[in-house]
């Protein structure tokens, strides 16, 4: 069994690992966005260990999003049986027929963020009566900070979906939907 | 918060606090009343402390519940952003994406 120090020694190591991985990535995208095009090849490279990469960042998000569906729900256990389906549900829709290993990650990213909005706004509505005047504002700052994340992560889905994705052009052949790249 | 000795050797409860950004010396009583005094305040103090430290914590909590989701948000923007580049587009003026001429 492991001690709960050990996991937070694993969290903190996985953290600082996922930082470094995220640095260096980061330092291709600045070359790249200065024109170089010597980067181009790394660049592609990380992006074919994209479901690797993905799993990495999803797995923390995804327990954090447990923690906040045990809070949320408290005691409701038709709540914690029903959010986990409909935050599943909400991934299927939004990712589609064969999403890209990078649409199912800004998919979860949505889901985590919508989620988060939902778990603020909840969480400040249950305790408005009890907070103080600096406590309020610091609910009120954590909540704009969730909704600008999650606007955020709608706009980027929007931005791959456009512009990485061929266009479908739907043709109906004897009554037969046929959906082709165009 | 403190007890005070005066001259004639007696112990006076004293409160002090801030009015309009000078410290003013309450002077609230001896003997039971400043006792009843004292622990009132003790009382007080210590439900402070206590509703300090509930709310540390509480914001501890959720600053950990946010952090794996601002960096799964942080990754997955950048992930994104080079998968445009690496497409051929490059970002007009910081806004919108354009794809980059003879690609």
């Amino acid at each position: 069994m492991v001690s709960k120090k050990g996991e937070r020694k694993a969290a903190v190591e996985g953290t600082k690992e996922r930082g470094e991985m995220l640095e260096e990535f980061k330092g291709y995208l600045e070359r790249a966005k200065k024109g170089d095009k010597e980067m181009l090849p790394a660049l592609r490279e990380t992006l074919d260990q994209m479901p690797q990469l993905a799993r990495k960042l999803v797995d923390p998000a995804k327990q954090a999003e447990y923690s906040m569906i045990k809070n949320y729900a408290g005691d409701d256990l038709l709540v914690t049986e029903t959010m986990p389906r409909t935050l599943n549900l909400m991934r299927e829709e939004l990712a589609g027929p064969n999403p890209s290993p990078l649409e199912e990650l800004l998919v979860e990213r949505v889901v985590a963020t919508w989620f988060q909005v939902q778990y603020f706004e909840s969480l400040y509505a249950q305790n408005i009566r009890n907070l103080t005047i600096p406590q309020s504002e610091y609910h009120q700052k954590r909540l704009d900070r969730a909704h600008k994340r999650h606007l955020s992560a709608v706009r980027t889905l929007a931005q791959v979906r456009k512009l990485l994705k061929p266009a479908l052009a739907q043709i109906n052949i004897a009554d037969k939907q046929i959906n082709t790249t165009g | 918060m403190a007890w005070e000795r005066r001259e004639r050797g007696g112990l006076y409860y004293t409160r002090s606090r801030k009015l309009d950004g000078r410290v003013v010396r309450e002077y609230v009583g001896s003997g039971s009343v400043g006792e009843l005094a004292a622990q009132t305040d003790a009382l007080e103090r210590l439900q402070c402390e206590e509703e300090a430290k509930a709310w540390k914590e509480e914001r501890e909590r959720m600053e950990a519940l946010e952090a794996p989701i601002e960096e799964l948000c942080e990754a997955s923007e950048v992930f994104a952003q080079a998968a445009l580049y690496a497409a051929g587009y490059h970002r007009h003026n910081r806004g919108e994406w354009r794809k980059r001429r003879g690609k």
